[in-house]
């Protein structure tokens, strides 16, 4: 049908000498959160939050990415959601996502890394 | 902003002709702001499908979420919808689906949990019935003693909410396995649907043809909250079919979460 790149598209080594990580987070009461993301000198990029999750306006997916995209991935899961909070702000509403299960996504991502 | 009650509109019934999977996408999208603008009474609209599609949620990743080659082997489209959620495997006859477009001064006060149960409190009268003892799952779920029923998402825009279901009438799961990839995380919940070969809650308990139960559906709401015939616009379905072609077809906004 030609509407989206096969699946051939996921990689596990990139040539690039980054390692592309994915975790899976089910937020207790909530829903399920994944993280893909690659490590770069120590720093979280190509970071790509998704999931069966509620937010409102729907534009806020971006600025988890955005927030997320070059921070220490050794700060740990406290500073990622401190930080993904801090973007969001008091105007994004969300149902069945946190910026806490977010992080916690991100961890389970990093912790994959061979 | 005061909460506004049911009975306050002219509910209008919208169920039309069966309609391909980007058209049924578009058609949320401009219903939702056509009673944002006022230019349209707060709809019931009864989905019928003309083709076989998965629909992902707004915030799922494509390629984590669907089996291209699945998809593509057994000819299912793969279309993403406006609201978040999880996917749905569709076949024309399997699932009942439903929008629900209204002010959202409807559930104005009202806490996403409060706002869903809300919505969807006509359906649960309707399953009961039925004869089904079907209850409201947190966050978005229709459950019964037979399994899941039904997800619902929400989605706010322009001053109207948009609530739509999607209920499980008889689905093959074994197809639905394989082009939706069900997350290990996820995997334990839907051990029901991996060990059966249906999906049937609404077929096995109450044993009813598709098309009754949803004219018992629309005969509750009507009942409940009072709903008149209409039909689509032809201004609509132009919009719609505009918004399908340049937005819902497109690899742009399907892969938008690649």
């Amino acid at each position: 049908m030609g509407l989206y790149e096969p699946p051939s598209a996921v990689q596990n080594h990139s040539r690039h000498g980054v390692t592309k990580m994915h975790g899976e987070y089910k937020m207790p009461g909530g829903k399920l959160i994944v993280a893909d993301l690659d490590v770069r000198n120590g720093n979280l990029t190509g970071v790509r939050i998704s999931g069966d999750f509620f937010l409102e306006p729907d534009s806020a997916l971006t600025m988890i990415d955005v927030a997320l995209e070059g921070l220490p991935a050794a700060a740990g899961s406290k500073h990622h959601a401190a930080v993904i909070a801090a973007a969001l702000g008091r105007h994004v509403r969300m149902f069945g996502v946190s910026p806490e299960a977010i992080a916690v996504a991100v961890q389970r991502a990093l912790e994959t890394r061979p | 902003m005061n909460r506004s009650d049911w009975r306050d509109y002219p509910w209008r019934l919208v169920h039309a002709a069966p309609q391909p999977p980007a058209l049924h996408m578009a058609l949320d999208e401009v219903l939702t702001e056509e009673v944002a603008a006022r230019r349209r009474p707060p709809t019931l609209r009864v989905w019928e499908w003309s083709s076989p599609c998965v629909v992902i949620g707004r915030f799922q990743s494509l390629r984590n979420e669907v089996d291209a080659d699945a998809a593509r082997r057994h000819g299912i489209e793969v279309v993403r919808r406006i609201s978040g959620g999880g996917a749905m495997f569709v076949e024309p006859g399997n699932t009942i689906t439903y929008s629900l477009y209204a002010p959202e001064t409807l559930v104005s006060g009202m806490g996403f949990q409060e706002a869903y149960e809300f919505m969807d409190a006509w359906v649960i009268h309707a399953l009961h019935g039925l004869g089904i003892d079907a209850w409201y799952q947190p966050l978005n779920d229709i459950a019964s003693p037979a399994g899941k029923i039904a997800g619902a998402a929400q989605t706010r825009r322009s001053g109207a909410v948009l609530h739509h279901v999607t209920m499980a009438y008889d689905i093959d799961a074994g197809k639905m396995l394989e082009v939706l990839r069900i997350g290990r995380e996820k995997l334990s919940d839907k051990a029901t649907a991996s060990a059966a070969k249906r999906v049937d809650p609404l077929r096995s308990q109450t044993g009813l043809a598709r098309a009754d139960i949803i004219e018992r559906m629309i005969a509750t709401f009507r009942d409940l909250h009072g709903l008149a015939t209409g039909k689509l616009e032809p201004r609509e379905l132009e919009l719609a079919a505009n918004l399908a072609a340049s937005k819902f077809s497109r690899t742009a906004w399907t892969s938008i979460v690649p």
